[in-house]
């Protein structure tokens, strides 16, 4: 079985990287309090589902048939069953739930306060609390490494991006980066972190062993979030209207791509090769070929997307 | 009149730690209005980042960079108030130019991490000008008072747009 697995893998490369592909994209709209359901195949939308309470935050588990999504006006968690496409429970989540991601191996949920002062752990199979870690003020973006030990959050008031263990919570520690660090993004190695600081239009790049930025890259004007390709880094400019991209063997900005007004949130498709991004004036979600750097898809979604996290799956 | 602002006053003194952060969610306005006139003659009257005059509560704008990206421009309003902006993009070719407030009173407007495009488009002797602002209310935390809401900065953004391009009409069919 294993090795028919393997000959599989070997003889089709291009199909079963489709099969392995992420499906739909789960994009927050936080004007009209739905999440749009975008098929990635037809870059169309197949469910609209209601998630009062001003959705923001986003993160898919990989482990489960699930969507988490934040809702910073009910101060909770939605939990989306993706099998039926609809909201089956709610956890409440502090007073300001806004970054969310998901450990993998366990399928954990952690969600930053952004009223607060740290990072609440909760348990997928009835929402209760584990652990509060405490990080930096007003942590936004969280990032797990795949290997489910290493957690950073970009503490946007403070600065910093904090590291924990995942697990334990500590050792802890902090690193500054730029001003108002907003969207947290860890290389699949998790050897690289990046954080989209707001008020300094740059890019903070983290040797995460070293806990030290290695460099600091000027991109447009008000970065939101960071999606990483193998090869480049791609960054949503909130004021540029702008996706600026970055080589991440030179860590130089090389080109500027005219996206949207108010591009958000940001993901990159290995398997498509290209990025998504929501665009939050425009009340759309649109596809640029990571290679190319066109736009090649676009898609209504509600009032507001948002889609800040992991939203594919 | 005075309690308002006294309670306003209060209110920001008393304004809690996440001082930096901004409410949950972002909102949006979005104003047009049709003018009888060239794209072109339009333009001319909205299109310097340097004069705000057109719009009416605007008395004095000072600035510098021009018209470049990362401009600066302090409006000084009727009764003394002070906005500072920045420029973010210019694009003549398309006539429109996208901007953020630096510095406000949420007193004067009741808004925080504020940007706006104006944008004017054409046909013939017809235009549509097209205002569109994204921003988060003046409070930054939970539950705030209804003079800083996200409705409250809805409302006060609404009506700066609506009586500014109503008023940049009146101007230009006047022909003043």
């Amino acid at each position: 079985m294993a090795l028919g697995i393997a000959v599989a893998g070997v003889s089709c490369a291009a199909s079963c990287a489709i099969a392995d592909a992420p499906r739909f994209a789960y994009v927050t709209n936080q004007g009209s309090e739905t999440v749009s359901v975008v098929d990635l195949e037809t870059f169309k939308v197949t469910a609209t589902i209601p998630v009062p309470g001003k959705p923001a935050g986003v993160a898919v588990s990989p482990v489960q048939d699930r969507v988490y999504v934040t809702c910073p006006d009910t101060h909770d968690v939605a939990v989306i069953d993706t099998k039926v496409n609809a909201v089956v429970v709610r956890w409440p989540a502090g007073k300001g739930p806004l970054g969310i991601a998901v450990q993998p191996v366990t399928g954990r949920v952690f969600v930053a306060d952004w009223y607060g002062t740290f990072v609440r752990v909760l348990d997928p199979s009835g929402g209760n609390v584990l652990s509060e870690i405490a990080v930096g003020q007003s942590p936004s973006g969280i990032a797990i490494s795949s290997d489910s030990t290493r957690a950073l959050t970009a503490d946007r008031d403070s600065d910093t991006v904090s590291m924990f263990g995942a697990t334990s919570g500590g050792p802890k520690s902090a690193v500054a980066v730029g001003g108002h660090p907003f969207g947290m993004t860890l290389s699949g190695d998790g050897r690289r972190a990046y954080t989209a600081n707001v008020t300094s239009d740059d890019v903070s790049v983290i040797d995460v062993a070293a806990q030290a930025v290695v460099a600091t890259i000027a991109v447009g004007r008000r970065p939101y979030a960071v999606a990483l390709s193998q090869t480049r880094a791609f960054v949503t400019d909130q004021y540029g209207g702008t996706v600026s991209v970055i080589d991440l063997a030179s860590l130089k900005k090389t080109n500027t791509i005219e996206a949207c007004d108010h591009p958000e949130g940001i993901n990159y498709d290995a398997s498509r090769d290209v990025v998504y991004v929501a665009c939050w004036f425009d009340n759309k979600l649109i596809r640029i070929d990571a290679e190319t750097l066109k736009i090649t898809g676009s898609v209504a979604a509600g009032d507001g997307p948002r889609a800040f996290g992991d939203f594919i799956k | 009149m005075m309690r308002t602002t006294l309670a306003a006053l209060a209110l920001v003194a008393a304004m809690p730690l996440a001082a930096l952060a901004h409410g949950p969610s972002r909102q949006k306005v979005v104003e047009t209005v049709e003018i009888n006139a060239p794209a072109d003659k339009v333009w001319a009257v909205i299109g310097n980042f340097q004069d705000m005059g057109w719009l009416a509560p605007v008395e004095k704008t000072e600035g510098t960079g021009g018209n470049d990206a990362g401009a600066k421009r302090t409006l000084t309003l009727k009764g003394g108030a002070k906005i500072d902006e920045a420029l973010t993009t210019y694009k003549a070719d398309v006539k429109s130019y996208s901007y953020e407030i630096t510095t406000v009173d949420v007193k004067v407007l009741p808004v925080s991490n504020y940007s706006a495009t104006l944008r004017v488009t054409g046909e013939g002797d017809k235009s549509t000008v097209e205002w569109k602002g994204a921003f988060y209310r003046g409070y930054v935390n939970n539950d705030p008072p209804p003079e800083l809401s996200d409705e409250a900065a809805v409302k006060a953004v609404t009506g700066v747009y609506r009586a500014g391009l109503d008023g940049l009409k009146a101007k230009i069919e006047g022909g003043k």
